[in-house]
């Protein structure tokens, strides 16, 4: 062949190709510039000596699947051209990072399996502006999560730091849904807003109304310290939250317990328009009011809660919140069987029986 | 098999990936997903960067409360997390509940904890707890307005690479002696000290800022120093006691930075160095010098000029000077002594490499044209250069543009921009 006719031909033989096969099978060319930009295939092609054919094609990982592969393979053609500037590349990512989540978690993962750290940057960045400022329920519909964590579960203490008296409310309102979901469940556990005044000749009268006999009317004066005591035990053992954090601070003596307490007080009284709130945010942990409301406790009892709580806590450390809850359950069940009634205010109450069921 | 395919596919991406974007996210947003469902519940807890910032805060500006609330969020995050907490960054713009923190850096530094980042805010300087000083896998320190107290004892964080130390509050000796017995340190930053005598003593540094009224800087051992930034305000006191002084300082400073790539220079920096006597010493060559920015030189006094002069006729290999002026538009009216002013300038020298100068804060006064007709004419393949004018001087444009027509250029590529406001 003359010079000529090797300088028209040279061109078109040496652009080169590189042969992929997804997991479904069909086999494609890529122009091979475009295809070693992912450092899999450069990998395949330059230590196993494959790709070069269509019978020794590369055997692409199963997350690729062959849309994914075009848009992988459109982002590899675009910067893969040493030219462009970056305010180029940027906008490119721009526009290509334009797609439904499904798409960017299968391109994500896609870009993954492939080993092309630049996309799995875009993608993930993408994905993470698509999850940031959102409610938890918005995340859910967006991705498909499953709604499967229980309720106790979601109201975990773990206390959002949005923290105004309409959303201290709210957060008292979910303590008294999970307690109510407790009662509904498992009746022999307590746990309840103390009442701290009048708590004796209410329980008296009770007891009288549900017929207890007049034994237990004499233990009961005795018994009922007990359970107050045993009330704040348990509320304590139940706290993942604060009362359990300031206790433990309060341990090393760094940190007054009265803090805490101040605050809430403040907030008390508020309890009007409550229902409004119930449509908001459900990703606010009830931070355990009632214990808050047990934080002003008089004084005799801070030591003793403290002794616990120190106890508790290195317990708590080694166990598993599920399996926490097992044992709060099970520690309900050594406690007496409470009625419950409703108080003026729409709180609850605890009617002390001194009935044993 | 149809409504799993349409469904989940985020909650199976590579633990990696998931921990990309956790960390991409606020950390409130990023803790929030732990309600997601079963499989997002303990994603969070082993996310191994903590920035706790104003984007915790809420909207409510209800100080006390939410400072609370920010306290607690704080605490409840480092009890839940589980694994190894790599960097925890505090930045919040108040602060006055200090034990808190003396907590978090307790727990921190029974961890093996690599960046710390404390960031405090205006009022009453936190003083930072001993405890700090047993973080000795830290690799990077940021300080911004606490008080600094190491221990006699303390060694130094062996690890340690880089240093950011800002109005913080620490005795002369004990940061020389912190410098030095950081053997890794590459980047020390300093800014906003006072009346600081500094040696500086570190085998590794390569970045280098100060900012603030220095003393005096001595770059005692710093031989892989890469770029200096340095903005040193001298105030009377400091000119009292350099004019006493008879050593150099061009030498104390730059004697000992063979590699430098880069020199920044602003406010009163080229007057400090051009205190003391140079005359008789050697000149010292700066092969790797590229970059030179220098801010508020006064072009009228002699000595700043013969510093600048001495750089860039020492940097063979320079490729960008920047420089802006600070004369006083007055001193134009004096007579200049420009024939002893022509002297100054080498005749034959040559800035092979030289392609871009940028003039900025111009008055025109004849010492600053003197120095572009030397630049002009001694710079082959120069590119660009641009010129800015002070706003002072507006009226002078013209005859600023005339003159600058006459100058000879040694480059044909040159395009000089006269900067419009």
């Amino acid at each position: 062949m003359s010079e000529v006719d090797m300088a028209v031909i040279k061109p078109e033989m040496m652009k080169s190709y590189v042969w992929l096969q997804t997991t479904d099978g069909s086999i494609q060319q890529v122009e091979q510039e475009v295809a070693m930009f992912c450092p899999f295939i450069c990998h395949e092609v330059l230590q196993k000596g494959m790709g070069s054919s269509k019978s020794y094609a590369i055997c692409l990982p199963q997350r690729v699947n062959p849309a994914m592969l075009s848009l992988v393979l459109d982002y590899c053609r675009f910067h893969q051209v040493p030219g462009r500037s970056n305010k180029e590349r940027k906008s490119f990512d721009e526009k290509f990072i334009r797609m439904d989540t499904k798409r960017l978690c299968e391109l994500t993962s896609a870009a993954d399996s492939l080993q092309l750290k630049p996309l799995v940057d875009l993608t993930s960045r993408a994905l993470a502006r698509i999850i940031e400022g959102k409610t938890p329920e918005e995340i859910r519909e967006i991705f498909h999560l499953p709604d499967d964590l229980t309720e106790e579960e979601k109201l975990e203490p773990l206390k959002n730091t949005t923290d105004d008296p309409r959303i201290r409310l709210l957060n008292r309102l979910y303590a008294k849904k999970r307690k109510e979901l407790r009662e509904r469940e498992k009746l022999k556990i307590v746990e309840a807003e103390e009442e701290r005044v009048d708590d004796r000749s209410v329980d008296e009268l009770l007891s009288f109304i549900n017929g207890g006999n007049g034994d237990s009317k004499v233990l009961k004066t005795s018994k009922n310290k007990k359970k107050r005591r045993r009330r704040k035990d348990q509320q304590k053992n139940a706290s993942h939250s604060e009362v359990a954090e300031t206790d433990e601070r309060e341990s090393n003596g760094l940190h007054p317990m009265c803090h805490d307490t101040e605050l809430d007080d403040e907030f008390r009284p508020s309890s009007s328009g409550a229902s409004k709130l119930q449509d908001g945010e459900d990703d606010i942990f009830a931070p355990k009011v009632e214990f808050d409301d047990v934080d002003d406790e008089i004084d005799p009892a801070l030591k003793e809660k403290i002794d616990r709580e120190v106890e508790d806590f290195a317990r708590r450390l080694n166990s598993v919140w599920p399996e926490r809850m097992q044992e709060l359950l099970s520690f309900g069940q050594e406690r007496r069987p409470v009625h419950f009634a409703v108080n003026g205010n729409g709180t609850l109450r605890r009617c002390g029986s001194a009935e044993q069921k | 098999m149809e409504d799993l395919k349409a469904g989940d596919c985020i909650s199976d991406l590579p633990e990696s990936i998931i921990e990309t974007i956790l960390t991409l996210l606020p950390i409130r947003d990023a803790v929030r997903t732990c309600i997601l469902s079963s499989k997002w519940r303990y994603r969070w807890t082993t996310l191994p960067d903590l920035v706790f910032d104003d984007r915790c805060l809420s909207m409510y500006n209800d100080g006390k409360l939410e400072q609370h609330s920010f306290i607690k969020f704080v605490t409840r995050v480092l009890l839940l997390h589980q694994g190894p907490i790599n960097k925890f960054q505090l930045a919040t713009s108040f602060w006055q509940c200090y034990p808190d923190i003396d907590q978090w850096v307790l727990f921190l530094s029974r961890g093996d904890i690599k960046e710390l980042i404390l960031e405090l805010g205006e009022g009453k300087w936190y003083k930072v707890p001993a405890r700090l000083f047993n973080c000795n896998k830290l690799t990077q320190l940021e300080l911004i307005r606490c008080e600094l107290d190491p221990p006699p004892a303390f060694k130094g964080f062996s690890w340690l690479k880089g240093l950011s130390l800002h109005q913080v509050s620490i005795a002369p000796e004990a940061i020389e002696s912190l410098i030095s017995s950081c053997p890794l340190l590459e980047r020390l930053l300093l800014s906003y000290f006072d009346s600081l005598s500094l040696n500086v003593r570190a085998a590794n540094l390569k970045f280098l800022y100060l900012e603030g009224e220095f003393r005096d800087i001595c770059l005692e051992h710093t031989p892989l120093l890469v770029t200096v930034s340095v903005a040193m305000y001298m105030t009377d006191d400091n000119t009292e006691y350099f004019e006493q002084s008879s050593s150099c300082s061009f030498i104390k400073f730059l004697g000992g930075v063979p590699h430098l790539e880069r020199l920044t220079g602003q406010i009163d920096f080229t007057k400090y160095l051009s205190i003391g006597d140079y005359q008789g010493i050697r000149p010292i060559t700066f092969s790797y010098l590229k970059v030179i920015e220098l801010y508020e030189v006064s072009f009228e006094d002699t000595k700043e000029m013969l510093v600048v002069l001495r750089l860039i006729t020492n940097s063979p290999h320079l490729k960008e000077i920047q420089i802006s002026g600070s004369s006083n538009a007055a001193a134009i009216t004096e007579a200049p002594n420009l024939d002893f002013w022509a002297t100054i300038f080498p005749k034959d020298c040559t800035f092979r490499h030289l392609k871009v100068v940028k003039m900025t804060d111009m008055s025109g006064v004849p010492h600053e044209m003197e120095f572009i007709k030397f630049l002009l004419a001694s710079s082959p393949v120069l590119e660009m250069m641009s010129i800015a004018l002070s706003l002072y001087v507006r009226d002078r444009r013209l005859s600023m543009l005339i003159e600058l027509l006459q100058f000879r250029r040694a480059s044909a590529q040159a395009a000089i921009f006269f900067m419009q406001d």
